[in-house]
């Protein structure tokens, strides 16, 4: 029975509910928009690398680098597209 | 086709392999989709003309819950390859109906969550904000929808063929989708609800 609960997924899942309960705190706690949004920018990316490395398998086969190459490259086309249109369309830069 | 035992059975193989690979390539487009919905929506967010805003709707009880219930879905999918890559069918399909049962629970709060929006007098045609916001958890929603039956689908073929390279190989590419979709999940709750109610 035990070999069907790895250590290393219950790890991931008991960090990812620890994440989830970080993230919570802007809900519960009096913090300022900035605090707020560093503690959610935090917990969220975290989470997503965690899902990637230990749920998605992403680095464990040879193409790894093609791989996680093609995520962050995604990645950094979003936040450029998400950040780029904020700029012009909210923070009139 | 030359089998490698060296691997776990879904990559067996050179097919099976660029199968993965190719899911990925797709998965990275899927980023892109909803990068420009939450373009979008942090663009309209404020546009509520005289309708609610999401202080006004959010509630924090059920999004909590189908936060909880779809990172513990994606948990038992995780523990579902695992079991297939020792072996173990049995265990396996369990790990998988369980994920399909949390799936199902999820798209039931959230289509509970959507009828009181309406009630609340937040539909599709209130602001902008609340477009882009149902259109966002919609394009979500949809996902998870067809998910549910893609999973189900390769679970019948598992019961019918058995574990083999290629039912082995699309069960582990039906993982990486539904781990996306958690993914997908976790940024929606952090940037849209838990901002939201901040």
């Amino acid at each position: 029975m035990s070999e069907l609960f790895p250590r290393k997924q219950i790890m991931g899942f008991v960090f990812s509910l620890v994440l989830t309960a970080a993230a919570l705190a802007v809900y519960f706690l009096d913090l300022t928009f900035a605090q707020g949004i560093t503690v959610l920018l935090i917990t969220a990316f975290v989470q997503a690398l965690l899902q990637l490395v230990v749920f998605m398998h992403a680095g464990e086969t040879e193409d790894k680098w093609i791989i996680y190459g093609k995520v962050y490259f995604m990645i950094g086309i979003a936040l450029v597209t998400i950040f780029g249109t904020l700029l012009i369309f909210l923070w009139d830069m | 086709m030359k089998i490698d035992h060296s691997l776990p059975l879904e990559y067996s193989t050179k097919q099976n392999g660029l199968n993965i690979f190719g899911f990925w390539v797709f998965l990275a487009a899927e980023i892109m989709l909803f990068a420009t919905l939450f373009t979008s929506y942090f663009t309209l967010e404020h546009r509520v003309g005289g309708g609610p805003s999401g202080t006004e709707i959010f509630e924090i009880t059920p999004v909590l819950m189908e936060t909880l219930i779809l990172l513990t879905s994606s948990f038992t999918i995780g523990l579902g390859v695992h079991a297939m890559r020792i072996g173990n069918k049995k265990a396996m399909t369990a790990f998988f109906v369980i994920t399909l049962l949390l799936g199902l629970g999820f798209l039931g709060l959230e289509i509970d969550e959507f009828i009181t929006y309406i009630h609340e007098g937040a539909t599709l045609q209130t602001s902008a904000f609340t477009a882009i916001l149902m259109l966002t958890l919609g394009t979500h929603g949809a996902h998870v929808t067809f998910g549910l039956f893609w999973g189900s689908a390769i679970l019948m073929q598992l019961k019918k063929r058995g574990l083999t390279k290629e039912t082995a190989n699309k069960s582990f590419i039906f993982s990486l989708y539904w781990h996306f979709l958690d993914v997908v999940w976790i940024f929606i709750f952090s940037f849209i609800y838990l901002k939201g109610m901040m």
